[in-house]
């Protein structure tokens, strides 16, 4: 089929234009039919449809042998074509509708299942992941000893209160810390530690916007954002992220070790 | 088509035939443009058969006004016989056109030919009717 849509021949379409209207006539048709009767040749083409509809009657009148008649009549004598469900599904318009609603579809359902364990602060632990990702140990003080012995520092240096590492991560040994405000998150304790290069994250807990209030949860709670996953814990109004580069599972055996 | 009706009859009687061995074998006709399109062909293969009429260019002459008056003066079979002598495609284009059941798309997918093609088969035809009506029928006006 050419790129351009090409003109119809309006005259040339007239001249074949049906004797008797018909519902289903084409645009092009109809619109060459309205110009041959409002153009010069507004006769001719009367005169035309005359011709061909008194032809068309004789045609009618024409006898068809009872036999032939017959068979037209019966058409119950051929079975309508069944449109096979098989042949339908296999149509590439139906295959491509299909899979543009799977793609959809299935889109729609991970947003679903991204947000339906959500929890209050998911959407901080993601920045806060997305911060892990381009985070340099340059950047932090260097500082070598227990995270568990952090949370006098974050008090007493930073005013930061319940700033308290799990003990489930207490005994890793760090690298180096710092304390910084985001533009989202405020007073944000960053930690990095030896083990698998790991970074650990305080921040205030999201607070409940009708009343202030905070609902601590002592179960793990998992974000992910590009290739990072955190396990989130909240205790006194305190979120307390352990973020490393892989998925849940490489998270899973430090939060595992305190249960046993 | 055929210029015999048993001929048609034949040939009409075959399609009816094949679509019924079709039907049989759960694969019916696709869709009624099925039955014209194996009946014109059968039609075709009849009409090839036997002794064929000479290829001659036929007069043409304007549309009459008094067109619709000559034609009422003709009998039916006078009709059936001038298209069933016109040569292919042009035969087929008549008859089809003036069966006036089929829309144009309907008709250039029996017919397999351009829009342009149909028009001009249509149009000669008419103009080649009006020299054969103007010299076996003209017009007594009052």
């Amino acid at each position: 089929m050419s790129m351009f849509q090409i003109r119809p021949n309006y005259s040339s379409l007239a001249r074949c234009a049906p004797i008797t209207e018909k519902p289903g006539t084409d645009r092009a048709m109809r619109i060459a039919i309205e110009r041959a009767r409002r153009g010069k040749k507004a006769a001719p083409f009367g005169q035309q449809q005359a011709f061909d509809a008194a032809i068309a009657k004789l045609v009618r009148a024409i006898p068809v042998d009872a036999q032939v008649a017959e068979w037209f009549a019966n058409e119950s004598l051929i079975p309508l074509v069944k449109r096979r469900w098989k042949k339908i599904l296999l149509n590439p318009v139906v295959i491509a509708i299909a899979l543009a609603l799977a793609v959809i579809g299935g889109v729609f359902a991970y947003r679903v299942h991204e947000h339906l364990h959500d929890f209050p602060g998911a959407d901080k632990a993601r920045r806060l992941l997305s911060v892990a990702s381009s985070t340099r140990s340059v950047i932090l003080d260097p500082l070598k000893t227990d995270a568990g012995a952090l949370s006098d520092l974050f008090f007493l240096k930073h005013r930061l209160e319940h700033y308290d590492i799990p003990p489930e991560f207490a005994d890793f040994r760090t690298l180096g810390s710092r304390v910084f405000d985001d533009d989202e998150v405020h007073g944000v304790a960053q930690i990095w530690v030896v083990e698998k290069r790991m970074q650990f994250f305080l921040f205030p807990a999201e607070k409940n916007p009708k009343d202030g209030s905070v609902t601590d949860f002592s179960d793990w709670r998992f974000v992910e954002l590009e290739g990072w996953t955190g396990a989130v814990q909240q205790r006194n109004g305190v979120c307390f992220m352990a973020a490393l580069r892989g998925r849940e599972k490489d998270l899973a055996p430090y939060l595992e070790k305190r249960k046993q | 088509m055929t210029g015999g009706a048993s001929k048609a009859q034949d040939a009409f009687q075959n399609t009816v035939r094949e679509a019924a061995l079709r039907s049989a074998r759960d694969e019916p006709p696709p869709d009624r443009l099925w039955f014209f399109r194996d009946a014109r062909w059968r039609c075709l293969a009849v009409s090839e058969q036997g002794l064929q009429a000479e290829q001659g260019t036929l007069e043409e002459a304007e549309i009459s006004p008094v067109a619709p008056m000559q034609i009422e003066q003709l009998d039916p079979d006078q009709l059936a016989v001038w298209i069933s002598a016109a040569p292919e495609p042009q035969r087929s284009a008549l008859a089809l056109f003036y069966l006036d059941e089929f829309s144009l798309r309907e008709m250039l997918a029996l017919l397999e030919i351009k829009a342009g093609e149909l028009s001009e088969l249509i149009s000669s035809g008419r103009h080649q009717f009006q020299a054969w009506l103007d010299a076996t029928t003209p017009y007594q006006g009052e």
